[in-house]
């Protein structure tokens, strides 16, 4: 009898997860504690420099995150994503934690690792994350150091992997498939899918920095691998391979072409999520910078924000014929990196198309209709730009 | 390790657990470690579960406890009983109880 009074599951298992989605209520949030990181990462679209104190008297106080958290957790979030950023950089990134952890929040970090010593370990092994996702940029000190531009990181990282791995702390891992570090791609799966029961994922679309720096934009931008170099890296990957494979049918959807509605959003962005920037800007999604689109918490409450913001960017639209056109209505958007909150971040407006995401877009397409016929065909919407 | 509930005894929740109730579910999220059997896990509790750890008030012993269910909720106070008795000991086993002493 007692079975039926107390049931453990896991969180993907969770029947409340899915009711939340339906009824869009919070779920999560993303707390980017800081922008600073102590690497240098090429590719980085937020990182600013250690020691910059510009930044730094910009950071939300610790009482100011426990006001967001006291919120979100009236408003019903169950989970809450730590990143930066380095978070582990924040001085009070242990209280934050814990003030989560008191009020019955499961927490994930996102680190490089570089900086978690004994004390972290002895922290997580008491007070448990969910998971810790590390990220790996390369397995040499040649390759690491070549994108985090910090003169001893990779040894920093792999002292801090190795502790979080010999103590048990339960990691995850993720690169970001770089041109820096694309020949070493295999070798990173393979080191990383070794060392977790967890998932690992790399991420070949890089978006472009929050602040809209045109030199660090130029640097993302020489990072970028083509879209033929995409589709090479998917198809080698067995498993990112089969699981497009299993999704095809969502992924290429002619139905799509249908859609008359002028909805800007169409993606999931505000739908049971937001973000909270490290200064204080609340947004749908981490990516949605467009100034319509954010919301200054520490001038309003989070529950406005929610309850009234959240719809009203929702409901956005726009009459750009190129949007309605392409993106709006195109069968394969889910294989593009594009949305509104990407192509703002890209042009400066959150309707207009981007021709290396599209050119990406039907690079995977061409190759998921041709290996999943089994012979080569011509795509069935061909590039409209 | 043996649990042995007495129906004499007072039990709390654990400060290293958060009771949490979320769109009508009733959820218990760990703090620390050791809780529970498994990673990566949120416990949730029936009605008649919920309606048990209410009662966990560092006042009421578990008979207590059985009396105001046998009169909120009516049914057997043998069948009642077993069900107190039963969710006390797997949330001890969880270490989401603790006894309190000297009461």
């Amino acid at each position: 009898m007692s079975k039926s009074c107390v049931a453990n599951v896991s969180l993907s298992e969770f029947s409340l997860w899915q009711k939340m989605k339906s009824n869009k209520g919070l779920f999560s949030f993303d707390l980017e504690i800081t922008a600073r990181c102590n690497n240098n990462c090429r590719h980085c679209y937020i990182n600013l420099p250690s020691n910059d104190e510009k930044a730094k008297e910009k950071e939300l106080s610790l009482d100011e995150i426990k006001e967001i958290v006291d919120q979100a957790v009236s408003l019903g979030a169950l989970w809450c994503l730590i990143t930066g950023g380095e978070p582990l950089l924040r001085k009070d990134f242990f209280d934050i934690y814990s003030y989560l952890k008191q009020k019955g929040i499961l927490i994930s970090v996102f680190t490089n690792a570089t900086l978690i010593n004994q004390e972290h370990i002895d922290f997580f092994k008491k007070y448990p994350p969910r998971d810790i996702e590390v990220t790996v940029y390369g397995l040499t000190q040649d390759t690491y150091e070549s994108i985090s531009r910090t003169p001893g990181s990779f040894n920093a990282f792999m002292r801090g992997l190795n502790l979080l791995l010999k103590n048990g702390i339960k990691v995850r891992f993720k690169t970001m498939a770089l041109c820096s570090n694309v020949n070493e791609l295999e070798e990173i799966a393979k080191f990383c899918r070794q060392r977790t029961k967890d998932y690992f994922r790399f991420d070949p679309f890089l978006h472009l920095r929050f602040d809209n720096n045109k030199f660090r934009n130029e640097e993302i931008k020489s990072e970028r691998l083509s879209p033929q170099e995409i589709v090479d890296i998917e198809q080698k990957d067995p498993q990112r391979f089969g699981v497009l494979e299993k999704n095809c049918n969502k992924l290429i959807n002619p139905h799509f072409s249908q859609f008359k509605c002028n909805h800007l959003f169409h993606c999931g962005t505000g739908n049971g999520s937001f973000t909270v920037s490290y200064d204080g800007w609340f947004r749908l999604c981490s990516s949605l910078w467009h100034p319509d689109c954010i919301f200054d918490i520490k001038k309003g409450s989070l529950s406005e924000a929610w309850q009234n913001f959240v719809p009203k960017v929702r409901d956005m639209r726009s009459n750009r014929i190129e949007f309605l056109k392409k993106c709006r209505t195109c069968p394969i958007i889910n294989l593009c990196i594009w949305c509104p909150a990407h192509a703002y971040l890209e042009n400066g407006e959150m309707d207009k198309p981007v021709d290396y995401f599209c050119e990406v877009a039907h690079a995977r397409e061409e190759m998921l209709v041709k290996r999943t016929t089994g012979k080569h065909r011509e795509p069935k919407f061909p590039a409209l730009t | 390790m043996d649990i042995k509930v007495s129906l004499d005894n007072v039990y709390v929740p654990s400060e290293d657990v958060v009771a949490r109730e979320i769109q009508g579910n009733f959820i218990i999220v760990p703090i620390t470690s050791g809780i529970g059997d498994l990673e990566d896990e949120i416990f949730t509790l029936s009605e008649t579960g919920k309606a048990i750890w209410d009662r966990l008030d560092r006042k009421r012993t578990l008979k207590d406890i059985v009396k105001d269910l046998t009169l909120d909720f009516g049914g057997s106070p043998q069948e009642i009983e077993k069900d107190v008795v039963g969710f006390t000991e797997e949330l001890l086993k969880r270490k989401m109880l603790v006894e309190v002493k000297g009461v």
